[in-house]
């Protein structure tokens, strides 16, 4: 096919390299030839730096709303900037000569905090649920029949639609 | 830094991006087929009372004329009640109504993964006696369902959690689907295909005049669209090979767009023609249920949803049908999952060898239509080749290849 072959050829000239954000790590150190350039885990397909700020603040609050698991999409969307940091010890506390000129903290502490509370949230619930599930009818007694799913289910009617 | 690879050939980049989109279409057939073969292992005659069999609930004992002319009036109503909820939609989306449209779809996108999804999961922990207890499985349920809509519809999530969630709500309402008796599904899918075909071809199909409304007011459209990601190579990390010119609009814009139309993959511009088969249908998918069960709220609600599903459906679900996203990476709409999987779904409840043929069919007929698509760069129906391929081969195989490989392996001469 002719016309994505023409295509690639148009993409040397047209592509614009993608460094219009440069990630603080990059200029800093040449010998990791590997830095990444972009905060998040899609590349050049994910958010640029400023808009990762509020993406990762968002994501931060939006979790309190029992929501654990959006702290989790957190760590894991912005897992270059958890990963690459741990290797530049420096930047750790969040060099906030590059980013904005306020006091504000960078994105990089709330991905952090993001990490602890989703970790100490699955603690909680994964002990709860093992102890449900292993221990049984033997340490709750009777309310193990109560709250059991499927005899909640058949209470409910929950599953009556088909 | 110099580059020192061979050139990739046609074959690396085009091939790519045909897996890009196999894969996913695959899955969602495969996630169907199992929860079918799991859950349906009982046959189970009761029948689902919902839009789709308001004209006609089957049952065992009618013949089959009875059955086929229930079936074919059951697709017709179903057929309308889409078409009038497209141009609803298209009203609507005519009227600027864009943000409450938005809203609304992301409340009946968390009914459905909550709801919908939450029903499967009960089945499955029934079947399978799973000691959860209902705090945990609460917790969990709402959190899936709250995460898929943000991930669908509201804000920028990894893409593999966007592509995942598209998967599982094409695999949700799909299941649904093959709830539904025989003949209807059969009818209905033929009956869907043809639908397509004409809404998003004819000059006055509303899909049609959905995009065109779109590009002369230059809007983005948000979509329940599965676009693939875009083939990259290693030194232009924002153009893909494919073309993707089809529209003028995009020319005018290409240039501006390059970095920031890979960042559209929600907010895509309308490349693929839709029909509002998916958000009707998911208003028809909550009708049904909530027609079932509580009869008092089905009256507002079913109003209430129309609009915002159908508005929802031609922002945001494309369905089916196929294009070229601004990234130029391909797009499927989340309808041709649905039917695809309806289609293999039905099939495994007869046995597994027409799974096989009716997966083959399908994959073929998108094929067929990637190649179309390249060759008229333009926005095309995917439903109509694979359907028609996936229902011929269902039927050959089912009163044809059976009896013979049966046959077969009964004398132990092959098979």
């Amino acid at each position: 096919m002719e016309a994505s072959q023409s295509q690639a050829s148009a993409n040397a000239a047209l592509n614009p390299h993608p460094n219009p954000n440069s990630n603080y790590t990059n200029n800093s150190n040449s010998i990791l030839s590997s830095t990444p350039v972009w905060p998040t885990i899609d590349g050049p397909l994910g958010l640029s730096e400023e808009e990762s700020l509020s993406y990762a603040r968002r994501f931060y609050k939006f979790g309190y709303a029992l929501l654990p698991f959006l702290w989790a999409v957190n760590c894991f969307y912005f897992w270059p900037v958890l990963r690459h940091s741990r290797s530049f010890p420096r930047l750790r506390p969040c060099d906030r000569r590059l980013l904005a000129p306020k006091s504000a903290p960078c994105a990089l502490e709330y991905v952090v905090s993001s990490a602890i509370g989703f970790s100490v949230f699955s603690v909680i619930l994964s002990s709860w649920a093992l102890t449900f599930a292993i221990g049984g009818e033997h340490l709750f007694g009777s309310t193990w029949d109560q709250l059991v799913m499927y005899n909640v289910a058949d209470r409910l009617g929950l599953t009556g639609w088909s | 830094m110099a580059q020192n690879q061979r050139p990739k050939s046609l074959l690396d980049s085009l091939g790519e991006e045909i897996i890009r989109i196999l894969t996913p279409v695959s899955i969602c057939m495969l996630l169907v087929v199992l929860l079918v073969s799991i859950l349906n292992s009982s046959s189970s005659l009761s029948v689902t009372s919902s839009i789709a069999t308001i004209a006609y609930s089957e049952t065992g004992s009618d013949s089959s004329w009875d059955k086929f002319i229930g079936a074919l009036l059951n697709s017709l109503v179903f057929v309308a009640v889409v078409t009038v909820a497209t141009f609803i939609l298209v009203l609507f989306f005519y009227l600027k109504c864009s943000k409450f449209l938005k809203i609304y779809m992301g409340f009946s996108s968390f009914v459905v993964l909550g709801f919908m999804g939450g029903e499967i999961a009960l089945f499955l922990i029934e079947e399978f006696s799973v000691p959860v207890d209902c705090i945990t499985f609460l917790v969990l349920l709402f959190n899936f369902a709250v995460i898929g809509v943000l991930a669908v519809f509201m804000s920028k999530m990894p893409i593999i959690v966007t592509q995942g969630y598209l998967v599982l709500i094409g695999m949700l309402v799909a299941y649904w689907f093959t709830l539904l008796p025989e003949w209807t599904t059969w009818v209905l899918l033929v009956a869907m295909a043809l639908y397509d075909l004409a809404a998003v071809l004819l000059p006055v199909g509303p899909l049609r005049l959905l995009v065109e409304l779109a590009m002369s007011r230059d809007e983005d459209i948000p979509a329940l669209v599965y676009e693939a990601r875009p083939v990259t190579h290693h030194d232009s990390a924002s153009r893909p090979v494919q073309t993707r010119i089809w529209r003028e609009r995009q020319n005018a814009r290409l240039d501006s767009e390059d970095s920031s139309s890979l960042n559209s993959d929600l907010n895509s511009t309308v490349s693929i023609v839709q029909s509002s088969h998916n958000g009707a249908r998911i208003a028809r998918v909550e009708e049904g249920q909530v027609s079932q069960r509580d009869a008092e709220l089905s009256a507002p609600l079913i109003d209430h949803r129309m609009d915002a599903q159908d508005g929802m459906s031609t922002e945001s679900l494309m369905l089916e049908g196929m294009g070229l996203g601004s990234s130029g990476a391909i797009k499927l709409g989340l309808g041709d999952f649905i039917f695809y999987s309806v289609l293999v779904g039905r099939a495994a409840m007869y046995d597994f060898m027409t799974v096989y043929a009716c997966y083959l069919a399908i994959v073929a007929g998108l094929g067929i239509t990637l190649m179309l698509l390249a060759l008229y760069q333009k926005a095309l129906p995917a439903l109509p080749v694979s359907i028609a391929l996936g229902v011929l081969f269902y039927f050959l195989t089912r009163f044809l290849l059976e009896v013979f490989i049966v046959q077969c392996s009964l004398n132990l001469l092959m098979f």
